[in-house]
């Protein structure tokens, strides 16, 4: 089964929050954890990007491209991006994947290509 | 709401430091509280970020009481990122004003080069975002080159302007001998040679190795007391006028303009307003310009110039020492260092430096009025501050 990247949806008021936060950011009314989990759209077009040439030492790659990217439903996430020659603007797709290792620990997290 | 004065400064040298944290922050206090001729304190705040990660130390504030000889002060550290040093100024300032305390010692300090360039920067990392920024790699220059990006595209900012921001502040750094570069650049060395793509590397594109601060250890301090004891110690009456703190989304993605940094902005107004000043009143400037591009950024957030005009004034000269708001006489965080936990006392301490007419080459003439954004986070926690000579 594909892994999903969960925003989370206030249930007084509907409104979806990514990341998670205790306290809805719209109603302000919410008791203890009256949040859905809803899958995060995995299509948008990237807003910002980088490639990064100095990493943290877990990284065993000579450079990482990030991005920010809008989502189809209008709601943003930084994800790694494996695409070429990244452009403001361009359309984008992404799949969950392991995007950082530690002796433990796989995090998993979207990684983006162009559409 | 008592007045609040700076009595004594004091400052270590910007630099790599083979000495214990604790002895770093203790130097710099000791020097303030020379400075200002005393010898106890009511209270200590230590601001710091790093100590229990880094150099594997917890509980400073107690080790430097201890040090100092200022036994039994209350003490306590704050945590507050790279904003952490003007936070423990606020928390100075609230305990003067309040009336609770009549002296307090306000020490910033970090000893980052106690681990490699990539440890620090994974360090400084572990403020962003866990789940959402920190796991994927997100590195502070990642957020500020991206950040950058968005910038150039809508305001046309070029890389020649980041590169100007870049030659100012370092080599304004030669003037202050605390700072920590002191190695003179030019456009042409760092830019337009047929070396400066070798000598200014990427580090997260469209970031070059110019544009970022440099990775320091360093201790800076002040004593702040009542007006009744200023008056007393009989030095130069510089007063905080105007304390403003803000804070924005912890994901910076979340931001509804990605080019705003709205923590900036109401912090610096929530100073001004307090002070009953207005951004033109400012003589001399301290922006956290850990990045190139925040300084123009916060330049026009702060209210100094129109948004997307940062960079406009830049070409001009008006950030410039001479100019008509001169930003970072002192190098700014990019030549001066960014030992993170003292940056904000650092700038405090550049701007009391100026307004006592200590400045020596880098003084702005008859500066009365100064100003400090102390950024934290990437934007989400950041503090203003207002100070006044009053003759
Ligand atoms: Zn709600």
């Amino acid at each position: 089964m594909a892994r999903e990247i969960y925003a989370y949806k206030c249930r007084l008021c509907g409104t979806m929050h990514y990341p998670f936060r205790m306290v809805c950011k719209e109603c302000k009314a919410n008791d203890f954890f009256e949040f859905d989990p809803v899958p995060l759209p995995k299509s948008g077009t990237l807003l910002t990007h980088t490639t990064v040439y100095n990493l943290p030492a877990q990284y065993e790659v000579a450079t990482l491209g990030l991005g920010v990217v809008e989502l189809e439903n209008g709601m943003r996430m930084l994800g790694q991006l494996n695409i070429e020659q990244p452009k403001i603007g361009m359309a984008v797709t992404g799949t969950v994947e392991v995007v950082r290792k530690e002796t433990y620990d796989d995090f998993y997290g979207m990684v983006f290509t162009a559409a | 709401m008592r007045d609040v004065y700076v009595a004594g400064i004091g400052i270590t040298t910007f630099t790599r430091l083979e000495f214990p944290l604790s002895e770093i922050a203790a130097y710099a206090s000791m020097m303030a509280l020379k400075d200002a001729g005393v010898t106890e304190v009511d209270q200590l705040y230590v601001a710091n970020m790093g100590a229990a990660r880094v150099n594997h130390q917890t509980a400073l504030a107690s080790a430097v009481a201890d040090s100092l000889s200022l036994l039994p002060a209350g003490a306590a550290a704050i945590e507050n990122g790279p904003a952490s040093g003007a936070a423990a100024i606020k928390a100075g300032f609230q305990a003067v004003a309040s009336g609770m305390d009549d002296v307090v010692l306000v020490t910033g300090v970090e000893r980052m080069r106690e681990v490699n360039n990539l440890e620090a920067t994974d360090f400084v990392a572990t403020l962003t975002h866990p789940l959402t920024e920190y796991i994927y790699g997100v590195t502070l220059p990642a957020h500020a080159a991206m950040f950058a990006r968005l910038y150039m595209e809508k305001y046309g900012v070029t890389e020649r302007h980041l590169a100007m921001v870049g030659v100012k502040n370092q080599n304004a750094a030669l003037n202050n001998e605390w700072a920590h570069l002191q190695q003179e650049i030019t456009i042409e060395g760092i830019l337009d040679s047929p070396e400066a793509m070798t000598n200014n590397p990427f580090v997260a594109e469209p970031l070059r190795f110019f544009d970022a601060c440099p990775v320091s250890d360093g201790g800076a301090a002040l004593i702040l007391v009542s007006k009744e004891k200023a008056q007393e110690l009989g030095g130069p009456m510089i007063r905080i006028s105007g304390v403003g703190q803000a804070t924005d989304t912890h994901a910076v993605f979340e931001r509804e303009e990605p080019t705003d940094l709205l923590a900036v902005r109401k912090a610096a107004k929530d100073a001004f307003d307090m002070a009953g000043l207005t951004p033109d009143d400012v003589d001399v400037a301290e922006l956290h310009d850990a990045f190139t591009i925040l300084e123009i950024a916060e330049s026009e957030e702060v209210g100094f110039f129109p948004k997307g005009e940062g960079h406009i004034a830049l070409e001009k000269g008006e950030t410039a020492l001479g100019g008509r708001i001169p930003i970072n006489v002192g190098g700014g965080l990019k030549g001066r260092g960014h030992p993170v936990g003292a940056t904000g006392v650092a700038q405090a301490w550049e701007i009391v430096t100026q307004l006592r007419g200590d400045g020596g080459k880098r003084q702005v003439d008859g500066a009365k009025v100064g100003f400090t954004c102390n950024f934290g986070g990437f934007g989400n926690n950041v503090v203003c501050l207002t100070f006044v000579r009053e003759d």
